[in-house]
């Protein structure tokens, strides 16, 4: 197949146009002569068909899961139902005010809670907050919901570390620093917790141990049991990180291996939209512990109605605006009862049949790493790649050239030039076999076109060096740095 | 595929998770085709009463606003909206592009050098704020106006705590509503503070002149302030009264309030304050062949490199929703923008007037200047009970500013109104009118 990007010469949205002159935007009657803006934003007037020219023609030059086999591993790429986006937009649903009187959001409050009830079943965990707008967002709340045990524990001053395996996800030592603790790394052995590793480690000391399982290398962590007593023999928690449920949907649960609370992606697992960055949807879900602590408002039912019970004392309060992404919620909702029992067991058995055909297959052209039997998402090393002078990001610039995206590239970091590749349920065997083999051509092509890819999308390889070294982060910046080109000196020619 | 591994079944491939760990059924009903669950879906949404079947006066940080279908049909198109992080920038500048919009647009109405690409809210984009103050400025407490909606206030809370900080906050003069800036004066003078945040509109919907006094009182304390978006379009960017970072909620420009989600927030900083920023970044660069290109930039700062050393955890943004936000922008254009906030405000000032006129209502209750919001005080009855009789008479009369946590110190009953774009003659008149019969019913206040 040949593959060509849109390639637009289309120009930033403020060369369109002209900006506004200068002139003052209209006066306010009252508003203070030193609050009142002089002069207007500077942004272009544009027609409205202008506009949707402009942005249409970007959309042009985007991967999304709609044009291409999006393999990411730990994004779990799947396919977003095109029916809740068209949920997502009844009035019903969007114009309804996070401050409007509880009568009149009944059924936003019934969906939710019936979203809750199916979440706490499929996490094992008996209470259910959607407040979090991400995942990270959800670490964050639950190290707090941790801290807020302790402090009424009396031990806050003692448990100050956050244990993790050293393949966790960024996000996770970044949320226990950020919610006060001190984050420790336990190194794996053959992609696993060492488990001995981690009896040395954990103490009382210890606030929490937080692990994805399976894990970032695709590997089930089988001696989750044995790894939840050694925490809570110590009196510490444990966290799970959901963004790998797809795995062990139906067939497993975080309550069920031990984990006192959990966060999920909906926008993993439950295919919300990933809106090219975000919004996305966590869920806090947690176990009697720990449930005390979870954010104001709780949505509970009383009789036939429902409404939001701010009456919980131990709460932490307020991770955000409102109850949550509501609209993503609405959307993992429909994919919920869509599904049913017998489509969410079917996610987690096609996902990792899926996972492991291509692993056996791509095993026999880069090394796999750790035992073979892997779950929802497999790594490759890039490793030998070297011996031919290129890499593994050289690799994943090619495979853009196949039209299919690249998948995540140098993480989880214990794997030398590692490649983590997922390939979520929605996936045929068609796109399967189709992913196998523009790999294979992408790795089988000559270093030179390796180090030249990308060459049919919209740019070519980008200096990400030169963003960094010499930042330009808006329209201000490039127009004082044009005004600088053009104030500087002409080079003078030589004699 | 099972006889490319040479298995029989599908659970071989499960046979790495001990039998204890296992569960039985999830229990959680039968699957339905696509018309069953459009069903199920519109059954529950039609137990919801949309704004729109009401004289709507609810506002706040979220508005009620009419987005241009053009919005959607860009946010709709599902390269965007299907798309992840753009992890490999070559195959992804349209979005790039378009969040390089977004943080210039940004950059323009606050007044600041540099936007990220947008963190969850409003209000975590505040707590984003005040921990970038504490890696900027030594310092054991922020400074918060006691006016500050209760969310928000619980929301910094939480971003405080985790590093052991403490929120202070600022009294207001019970006249104006305008910050005591000889407090702020007194407290910075400690020498323990490390940041103080002030917003506009602040949390009664009014504007305090005061605003562009303190960063004088401040010094070298790093300034934060939560400013609408819409309201910047009329009033002087905070980098011009020396803010150094400008957060604010976005979602009034193009995106539905779809019951609080999702959201956008806003987030800008000054240029020395760019690597202690938080979030994704896009920055402009070249291609091999020297043409512009766009990439996320100064990823050390980032959680996937920087792990516990990142200046935040946030990895997930709201990527789609700033797009909506650029979009709604250039699509109403600066004039209409600036218009739009005109026009509110004309409402809001007849509004005020009408409500002024009613026995028992105090509106606007402070003495200060505002755009489309202004907060009311009743003289009789409860803030709910009357919003109740109200939303009765089909009127969504505002929200109350109470912390509705049992516990939370008693306040008078306050309401924030918003003259919404709904709003007209009409609906005022209608407001004016059940005010008028329910407030004698109410009981007296004590």
């Amino acid at each position: 197949m040949t593959f060509r990007q849109a390639r637009w010469d289309e120009p930033n949205v403020w060369d369109l146009a002209p900006s506004a002159d200068g002139t003052p935007p209209p006066q306010i009657p009252g508003v203070p002569d030193r609050l009142r803006r002089k002069e207007g934003v500077r942004w272009p007037e544009l027609s409205e068909l202008q506009v949707l020219r402009h942005y249409t023609r970007l959309s042009q030059m985007n991967f999304g899961i709609n044009t291409s086999t999006y393999p990411l591993g730990s994004c779990t790429m799947k396919y977003n139902p095109a029916i809740s986006e068209v949920l997502a937009r009844r009035s019903g649903a969007a114009q309804l005010h996070p401050y409007q009187p509880e009568s009149t959001v009944q059924g936003a409050l019934e969906l939710t809670w019936r979203l809750e009830r199916i979440l706490a079943k499929v996490t094992g965990l008996p209470e259910i907050s959607l407040q979090a707008a991400a995942g990270a967002h959800g670490e964050y709340a639950a190290l707090l919901m941790v801290r807020a045990h302790f402090r009424e524990q009396g031990e806050l001053a003692q448990r100050t570390e956050v244990l993790l395996p050293d393949t966790a996800h960024g996000t996770n030592p970044a949320s226990a620093a950020m919610a006060g603790f001190v984050a420790r790394e336990i190194p794996s052995k053959d992609g696993c917790v060492d488990v001995d590793a981690l009896a040395a480690a954990v103490s009382t000391k210890t606030a929490c141990f937080m692990l994805t399982n399976p894990n970032t290398a695709g590997l089930f962590e089988s001696d989750i049991l044995e790894i939840a007593r050694r925490v809570h023999d110590v009196g510490g928690m444990l966290y799970y990180d959901g963004a790998n449920l797809n795995a062990i949907l139906g067939v497993t649960s975080p309550g069920r291996m031990g984990f006192d609370v959990a966060h999920l992606n909906l926008h993993k697992t439950f295919a919300t939209p990933h809106g090219g960055g975000g919004p996305g949807a966590g869920v806090l879900a947690a176990g009697e512990t720990l449930a005390p602590y979870l954010p104001v408002p709780r949505i509970v039912k009383t009789g036939r109605k429902f409404r939001l019970d701010y009456d919980r004392p131990k709460s932490i309060g307020k991770i955000k605006t409102g109850y949550g992404n509501f609209g993503l919620d609405l959307r993992a909702y429909a994919f919920a009862i869509a599904h049913g029992e017998s489509g969410l067991n079917h996610i987690s058995r096609r996902a990792v049949l899926n996972s492991n055909y291509v692993a056996a297959r791509l095993g026999k052209s880069l090394p796999r790493p750790f035992r073979p039997l892997v779950k929802h998402e497999f790594l490759l090393s890039g490793a030998p790649l070297k011996e031919r002078g290129v890499r593994t990001l050289d690799l994943a610039k090619r495979l853009l050239d196949e039209g299919v995206h690249a998948p995540t590239v140098y993480f989880p970091s214990l794997v030398e030039e590692s490649l983590m590749i997922e390939l979520p349920e929605t996936e045929s065997k068609r796109e399967l076999d189709g992913f196998i083999e523009a790999f294979e051509r992408a790795l089988n092509d000559t270093p030179e076109n390796l180090k030249a890819a990308p060459r049919s999308l919209a740019v070519r390889r980008i200096d990400e060096v030169r963003a960094a070294r010499e930042p330009l982060l808006s329209w201000k910046d490039l127009r004082s740095s044009a005004a600088k080109v053009e104030a500087s000196p002409p080079v003078a020619a030589a004699p | 595929m099972l006889s490319a591994l040479g298995i029989g079944s599908v659970d071989e491939l499960f046979r790495d998770v001990p039998k204890k760990a296992r569960i039985g059924r999830l229990g959680v009903g039968p699957s339905h085709e696509e018309p069953e669950v459009v069903g199920e879906v519109d059954r529950l949404l039609g137990r919801n009463r949309p704004y729109s079947q009401f004289a709507n006066f609810l506002g706040g940080r979220l508005a009620c606003r009419y987005a241009p279908a053009a919005v959607d049909a860009i946010v709709s198109r599902s390269e965007f909206y299907t798309a992840y992080t753009p992890y490999q920038p070559e195959a992804s500048q349209g979005m790039l592009r378009a969040l390089f919009e977004f943080q210039s647009l940004w950059v323009e109405l606050s007044g600041m050098d540099l936007a990220n690409a947008s963190l969850y809210d409003g209000a975590t984009a505040a707590g984003e704020a005040l921990l970038l103050c504490r890696r900027v400025h030594e310092g054991r407490r922020f400074l918060v106006p006691a006016s500050l909606p209760w969310e928000e206030k619980s929301v910094l809370a939480n971003y405080a705590s985790g590093p052991g900080l403490a929120l202070t906050e600022i009294p207001y003069d019970p006249g104006t509503g305008r910050l005591d800036l000889g407090f702020v004066r007194q407290e910075v003078g400690r020498g323990d503070v490390f940041g103080l945040l002030a917003d506009i509109p602040n949390g009664f919907g009014h504007l305090d002149e005061g605003i562009a006094d303190l960063k004088g009182i401040l010094g070298t304390v790093p300034l934060v302030v939560a400013a609408d978006p819409l309201a910047l379009t009329v009033l002087e960017p905070p980098g011009n009264f020396g803010a150094d970072v400008v957060v604010g909620e976005g979602q009034g420009f193009g995106i539905a309030p779809s019951f609080g989600g999702p959201l956008v927030g806003l987030f800008a900083c000054r240029k020395e304050h760019a690597r202690a920023a938080p979030g994704r970044i896009v920055g402009a660069s070249v291609d091999l062949d020297g043409a512009p290109a766009y990439a996320l930039t100064l990823q050390t700062r980032e959680q996937h490199i920087r792990r516990s050393r990142a200046t935040s955890n946030i990895c997930t943004n709201q990527s789609l929703m700033a797009l909506a936000f650029v979009v709604y922008a250039t699509v109403v254009g600066p004039r209409g923008l600036a218009n739009l906030q005109a026009a509110l405000s004309e409402k809001a000032r007849t509004l005020a007037s009408a409500l002024g006129s009613i026995d028992g209502i105090h509106a606007p209750r402070f003495d200060a200047p505002y755009l489309g919001d202004f907060t009311i005080e009743l003289r009789r009855g409860s803030a709910g009970e009357f919003l109740e009789k109200l939303r009765r008479k089909k009127i969504l009369g505002g929200h109350p500013l109470a912390d509705p946590r049992p516990g939370a110190p008693t306040e008078p009953a306050r309401i924030l109104v918003a003259a919404t774009e709904s709003v007209g003659e009409k609906e005022i008149a209608k407001y004016v009118r059940a005010a008028r019969s329910i407030l004698p019913g109410l009981r007296e206040a004590a």
